[in-house]
């Protein structure tokens, strides 16, 4: 029984060097890979449209540019109400982070269809030259990227009406937060150079 | 009777076979042993398939293998030495050291280190098996440039996996790269300041963030290249609106920073093994810090210099020319504080300081001929002659794995628990310096006379075949000397003498714990007060003692 009394039997206590808890800077270090990983289409952009001097976008072809305006008011409506499932959860009002994580994965789901609708309609395929290609490709890359952060979505409010999160354990909801702010701001570059530039 | 029962009930859980152990773990150390070992073995696959080009060009007008089985053998050797025997045993070291040097009880991510170990090995897989494709293996050569890499010219599957494989490696790469910064950021001991950790974990914290910053261009030029050849788009086909030097703008974009992600760690491992058998502490600690981060940040501004030849505006070449020259200069920092470190120093000639001291001359040697490559008006002459073959053979050979080799010289003891043989040890060192100088350094003037890298055969022609026989015979010295490593490491693996904590008498603090260290590191860690916290405790016990 004395040996339980001991004081600390065992390793070192683990020492926090910083104050940015690991996760969260594990998922600011992914986004500084992604967000290279969209500097290069983008560069691959530039190169076509610059250096190769491609008419943008190219004729007939037409971007809709009014449809995409309404659908990045969705999702840029949609980081907020995740700002505000965060600071819910932070005092403690479980309700507010139900809510507001079911508004974001709805408005998310709502982009993602009408990017889907857009690609039905737009007139042109990814093989229909260089201009086809960066737009498929930029946009897709996006969807993936919003697919992804649904998914993360997905899990985060099952979790939060299954009773996880409270005032003192919400990284899960922060981490995943981060992740959905990374592909609204992401896709208001996207928005401004493919389609307003 | 019910605790007899109890007993026989026992099984032990699955994980806790002798082969599972391995497989489930995410023990740092086991992780570390595992990159390490899997590194090794591509290693041995790469320099067969070396030793087999060398084989074929030893005599003018050879026929001991095929054209197609050349190019297939370089492309595959130059990707096996770069992502799966340098990058990952460097992430072994990481993965085995860092949290040893910081202090730490493991990484910051446990099981996605472990995921980035099995990405690590099925790559690996992967680009051994597509030799069995249809057409065989990729033969574009390690950097794949289209249009050669295009459907057109490279037929079948093997350029589809080469580019599936390279994915993997990139994917476990960059896991790993984030797990050690947050590791490193997260983890220090308590006291352990910016300026406490080892230069080791500053060379990690450089080639993590380089990896982080860069494999995302790789995976892009390497998707827009297989959409390219599977979904018929026109990203680096001209007929089609595209851009072919946009392919090459992304590779070296990664691939230059990608040659100090393989030099950078390997300078890390100078950096502890030099003061340590020089018996004094490292001249300019802060210096060869910053000269680390120094190079990690030019080196992102210097990759059209692989691209001399085609035909860039003149002020581009200027300007790549001057940055990439720049980078010399930190580079000459390191070098000089390591030989400062020498200097007046109680020198021990152990197996570890001779390469590290083998590191220094030869891969001063590659830096020179860098600077040289880097002027473009040279280049223009030797680009893509057997003149940069010898260079990069020189600062990758004779840089990373002399490097490599300290590195496990040093840390052997540590990892295994087991002294290696100094004897053995040192004819392998002499062995490989003698046959690494014999390959490499008449490919010097086999550039100058104008032979192309990438030849699968040649006519006699002046000294062509002198020097291309010389340099064959050295890859056997070197194969005979990886021979000698090998009996060494079978030889001290049962009857070796058991290693001590720190058999060194060294500074870092891996050595303050058991050699192998326990699953859980260390039972106890002194307060870090300096950048060598063993020296700190031997004193306070001299001190104590009177």
């Amino acid at each position: 029984m004395s040996a339980h009394a001991e004081a600390h039997h065992g390793p070192p206590i683990a020492n926090h060097s910083s104050r940015v808890n690991a996760s969260i800077l594990g998922m600011l270090l992914f986004i500084a890979s992604e967000i290279m990983l969209f500097g290069a289409f983008f560069t691959a952009y530039f190169f076509v449209r610059v250096v190769n001097g491609i008419p943008w976008p190219q004729p007939p072809f037409e971007l809709p540019v009014f449809v995409a305006g309404v659908n990045t008011a969705i999702l840029v409506t949609s980081s907020f109400t995740m700002h505000w499932a965060l600071q819910s959860i932070k005092r403690g009002n479980r309700a507010g982070l139900q809510a507001g994580l079911l508004l974001t994965f709805l408005m998310g789901l709502v982009f993602l269809l009408t990017q889907a609708r857009e690609y039905s309609r737009v007139g042109f395929a990814p093989h229909d030259g260089a201009f086809g290609t960066i737009f498929y490709c930029l946009t897709g890359l996006h969807g993936a990227h919003v697919f992804i952060g649904l998914s993360i979505l997905l899990f985060m409010t099952i979790r939060a009406f299954r009773g996880h999160f409270s005032p003192e354990q919400h990284h899960g909801v922060e981490i995943g937060g981060i992740y959905w702010h990374f592909v609204d701001v992401m896709w208001i570059v996207v928005y401004s150079t493919v389609y307003l530039l | 009777m019910a605790a007899r029962a109890e007993v026989e009930r026992y099984r032990p859980d699955w994980r806790e076979g002798r082969v599972m152990s391995w497989i489930t773990t995410t023990d740092h150390k086991r992780i570390g042993i595992l990159y390490i070992c899997t590194s090794l073995v591509f290693f041995a696959a790469g320099g067969i398939l070396a030793l087999l080009m060398r084989a074929q060009l030893a005599q003018a007008n050879e026929h001991f293998i095929t054209k197609q089985s050349y190019n297939e053998l370089f492309t595959i050797h130059g990707t096996t030495m770069i992502f799966l025997v340098v990058v990952p045993i460097f992430a072994g070291f990481a993965n085995f050291l860092v949290p040893l040097m910081i202090g730490a009880r493991d990484v910051a991510f446990p099981r996605l280190n472990a995921l980035s170990y099995w990405l690590f090995l099925f790559g690996g897989i992967v680009l051994y098996l597509s030799f069995f494709a249809k057409y065989g293996a990729s033969r574009s050569g390690w950097y794949a440039y289209p249009p050669l890499s295009a459907n057109m010219f490279s037929l079948g599957h093997g350029q589809d996996l080469w580019i599936l494989s390279l994915h993997l490696l990139s994917l476990g790469s960059l896991i790993g790269a984030i797990n050690f910064l947050a590791t490193i950021h997260n983890m220090r001991a308590p006291g352990m300041s910016w300026m406490r950790i080892p230069l080791f974990v500053w060379s990690i914290e450089i080639y993590s963030a380089l990896l982080v910053l860069v494999l995302p261009v790789l995976s892009v030029g390497l998707t827009l290249l297989l959409l390219d050849r599977q979904a018929g788009t026109h990203f680096f086909e001209p007929q089609g609106g595209g851009n072919a030097i946009l392919y090459q703008h992304f590779f070296w974009f990664f691939g230059h920073p990608e040659v100090y992600v393989m030099i950078l760690p390997a300078m890390g491992i100078i950096s502890e093994v030099i003061p340590v058998f020089s018996r004094k502490p490292i001249f300019g600690y802060k210096a060869i810090a910053f000269s680390t981060v120094a190079i990690g940040f030019y080196s992102m501004l210097v990759w059209a210099h692989h691209m001399f030849s085609v035909g860039l505006p003149n002020f581009l070449n200027v300007f790549f020319m001057l940055s990439s020259m720049v980078i010399a200069v930190p580079t000459g920092v390191k070098i000089f504080n390591w030989l400062a470190t020498t200097w007046r120093g109680n020198l021990i000639f152990d197996t570890a300081m001779l390469w590290a001291l083998g590191f220094i001359a030869v891969f001063t040697i590659g830096g020179l001929s860098g600077i040289f490559l880097a002027a473009f008006p040279v280049d223009w002459q030797v680009t893509d002659t057997y003149y940069v073959v010898a260079h990069m053979h020189y600062v990758l050979f004779g840089g990373s794995v002399f490097g490599i080799f300290a590195g496990l010289y040093y840390w052997w003891p540590k990892i295994f628990g087991r002294m290696l043989d100094e004897r053995l040890g040192k004819a392998h060192f002499w062995l490989v310096f003698l046959g690494f100088n014999l390959t490499f350094f008449p490919q010097h003037l086999l550039g100058l006379l104008g032979m192309p890298r990438r030849v699968y055969t040649y006519s006699e022609h002046g000294l062509w075949q002198t020097y291309n026989l010389i340099s064959s015979i050295g890859s056997g010295v070197m194969a005979i000397a990886l021979l000698v490593f090998v009996v060494n490491v079978v030889q001290t693996s049962r009857k070796g003498p058991r290693a001590v904590n720190d058999p060194w008498l060294a500074d870092t603090l891996e050595w303050y714990t058991t050699s192998p260290p326990p699953p859980h590191n260390f039972d106890h860690l002194p307060y870090i007060t300096s950048a060598r916290p063993l020296r700190d405790l031997r004193r306070r016990l001299a001190e104590t003692r009177g």
